[in-house]
């Protein structure tokens, strides 16, 4: 038998991979340097291309597939290179320096999975078709979710939010997928060339910030008040 | 009753005589990896027998706990090691709690351990004694999440009931809460054996040694007995990964011709498992002591989200 058409296989690799994507994440929140945590966000995205495609086949939806190479097109290999170009142009200093320190950063995203999937378990119903799939993944998803807000909250540095919010785009991306089954086309073509554009426009932002103000320390924007 | 004895006596062998193997099985394929050439693959072994002829330097300074500790330490870990599964499901010695026994005999050795280093009043020993306690009383509750994780997927803290159960399971391996409890307890086992981003085997520069600081004072057999233990020790924790998480091959009870494809199975993935430890040697740097907690505390997320997700899946 064909272990590739076998759905509790391809339930259980969805899981599984889902998984992947929140200990990358956390690895995110445990990571300092800042090359790093864009390449880790690359990874996080791969899979996330992964797991699409994963459903498209399961589930016999071609224009999935679509959603998920467009996924590992921009997000695992574009937006990477545009960030790290960035960095280097901009040549400020590799290190991650969070608010609350590293240890108990790590715990506290630990903390925020658990909310996630209490949140989740309120969206389960058994009864319904095909539950158990949007179920777990739903819950990866708000993990995501919280976890980047977190990051963002946590970190000072404009560009390291830059890549918080990037996660948490990557959360709402595995939630839609995973409860709709592929949104139709034109929307997921308009979310893409939306992070896109976004990317583009904080990298600006993130320059110009760091050109007035010799530092990418949000809090300086503080001093803008007059 | 004769069938016990020779399974304790076969078990026994087999940890005494597999154990230096793989330690040299490590630091032969880093050498290569690394475009060494490194020892060869015996050269534990040699290395045991060299110190085992060999007098010893006693330090003037030390108690009865010094000359205690390497039997303690080696007497533990052997019988730690006949509680795990190793060629067959059923252990030869099944004691209080199974694979609590396991994890608590192991604490023993290296309380004892701690003991010598300290017995001596060497600064280097009390510094490595410190060392050594603070990474193990990070990594023990990792240890703890990532067993219960298992065992409650197997509804037992024996060893053999829990590789019975998991070798039931089809696609058991795919679940996300084995999945989060190998990285947990594979971190584990990097900070229990004193691998590269939590401590250097090899080094020699003692103000970054951790276990190898506090066993400074110990020489010949002595020496031996703890060498031979850490290596016994890294064989215990690698099969102890090995049975819990990919158990196919292993046969349920010994027989001769189960034990030969029980030992066979066992050997390739213990050599799979040993090439991920070395890739993971050779591709990170040393770890400053004072990160080694956010590398456990990454550990010990892993190992709560597994014990988490064992309810919610």
């Amino acid at each position: 038998m064909d272990i590739l058409q076998i759905s509790e296989f391809g339930e259980r690799l969805i899981t599984l991979m889902a998984a992947m994507v929140l200990v990358l994440q956390i690895a995110m929140v445990g990571q300092r340097s800042l090359v790093m945590n864009i390449r880790l966000f690359g990874a996080q995205s791969f899979l996330l291309g992964s797991i699409a495609a994963a459903i498209a086949w399961y589930n016999h939806a071609p224009h999935i597939y679509v959603a998920a190479v467009m996924t590992i097109l921009v997000k695992a290999i574009l937006v990477p290179i545009l960030l790290e170009r960035l960095v280097e142009r901009i040549e400020i200093q590799h290190e991650i320096a969070p608010i609350v320190n590293v240890p108990l950063s790590i715990v506290i995203s630990g903390g925020l999975t658990l909310v996630a999937y209490v949140v989740a378990e309120s969206f389960y119903r058994p009864e319904a078709h095909a539950a158990s799939l949007g179920h777990n993944t739903l819950a990866v998803a708000i993990s995501l979710f919280l976890i980047g807000f977190f990051m963002m909250i946590n970190r000072r540095k404009a560009l390291t939010q830059v890549v918080a919010l990037l996660t948490l785009e990557n959360g709402v991306f595995l939630a839609a997928i995973c409860l709709t089954y592929g949104m139709p086309l034109i929307v997921e073509l308009g979310v893409f060339f939306d992070v896109l554009v976004a990317v583009l426009v904080l990298g600006i932002l993130v320059y110009r910030i760091r050109e007035s103000f010799d530092s990418m320390d949000v809090s300086k924007l503080r001093r803008l008040r007059g | 009753m004769i069938w016990a004895v020779i399974k304790v006596l076969v078990q026994t062998a087999l940890l005494l005589l597999l154990a230096p193997l793989v330690s040299g099985l490590i630091k032969t394929a880093k050498a290569r990896l690394q475009m060494r050439r490194g020892p060869g693959l015996l050269q534990t072994y040699r290395d045991i027998h060299k110190l085992l002829r060999k007098d010893m330097a006693i330090p003037t300074t030390a108690s009865w706990l010094f000359h205690a500790t390497p039997y303690v330490v080696f007497l533990a870990t052997l019988l730690a090691g006949l509680m795990v599964p190793i060629v067959a499901a059923d252990t030869p010695v099944g004691l209080f709690g199974g694979v609590l026994a396991v994890v608590y005999l192991l604490g023993l050795g290296r309380f004892f351990l701690a003991l010598g280093g300290l017995d001596t009043g060497s600064s280097f020993g009390g510094l490595g004694a410190s060392r050594e306690m603070t990474i193990a009383a990070l990594a023990e509750p990792t240890l703890m999440l990532a067993v219960f994780t298992v065992a409650i997927g197997a509804g037992s803290t024996t060893l053999a009931e829990m590789v019975r159960v998991a070798i039931g399971q089809q696609w058991r391996f795919l679940a996300p809460s084995q999945m989060l409890a190998f990285a947990a307890l594979f971190l584990v086992l990097i900070a229990e054996t004193g691998r590269i981003p939590v401590d250097n085997p090899a080094t020699h520069l003692e103000l970054t040694m951790i276990h190898e600081a506090m066993i400074l004072e110990y020489s010949g057999p002595y020496l031996a007995l703890i060498e031979w233990a850490a290596s016994i020790k890294q064989l215990l924790l690698m099969t102890l990964l090995i049975d819990v998480f990919w158990p196919f091959g292993l046969p349920q009870v010994l027989s001769p011709t189960g034990f030969l494809a029980g030992l066979g199975w066992l050997v390739a993935k213990l050599a799979l498992l040993s090439g991920g430890i070395v890739l993971v040697e050779t591709a990170n740097a040393k770890m400053r002591l004072f990160r080694v907690p956010e590398l456990m505390a990454v550990a010990f997320t892993l190992g709560a989200l597994a014990l988490i997700s064992t309810f919610l899946f």
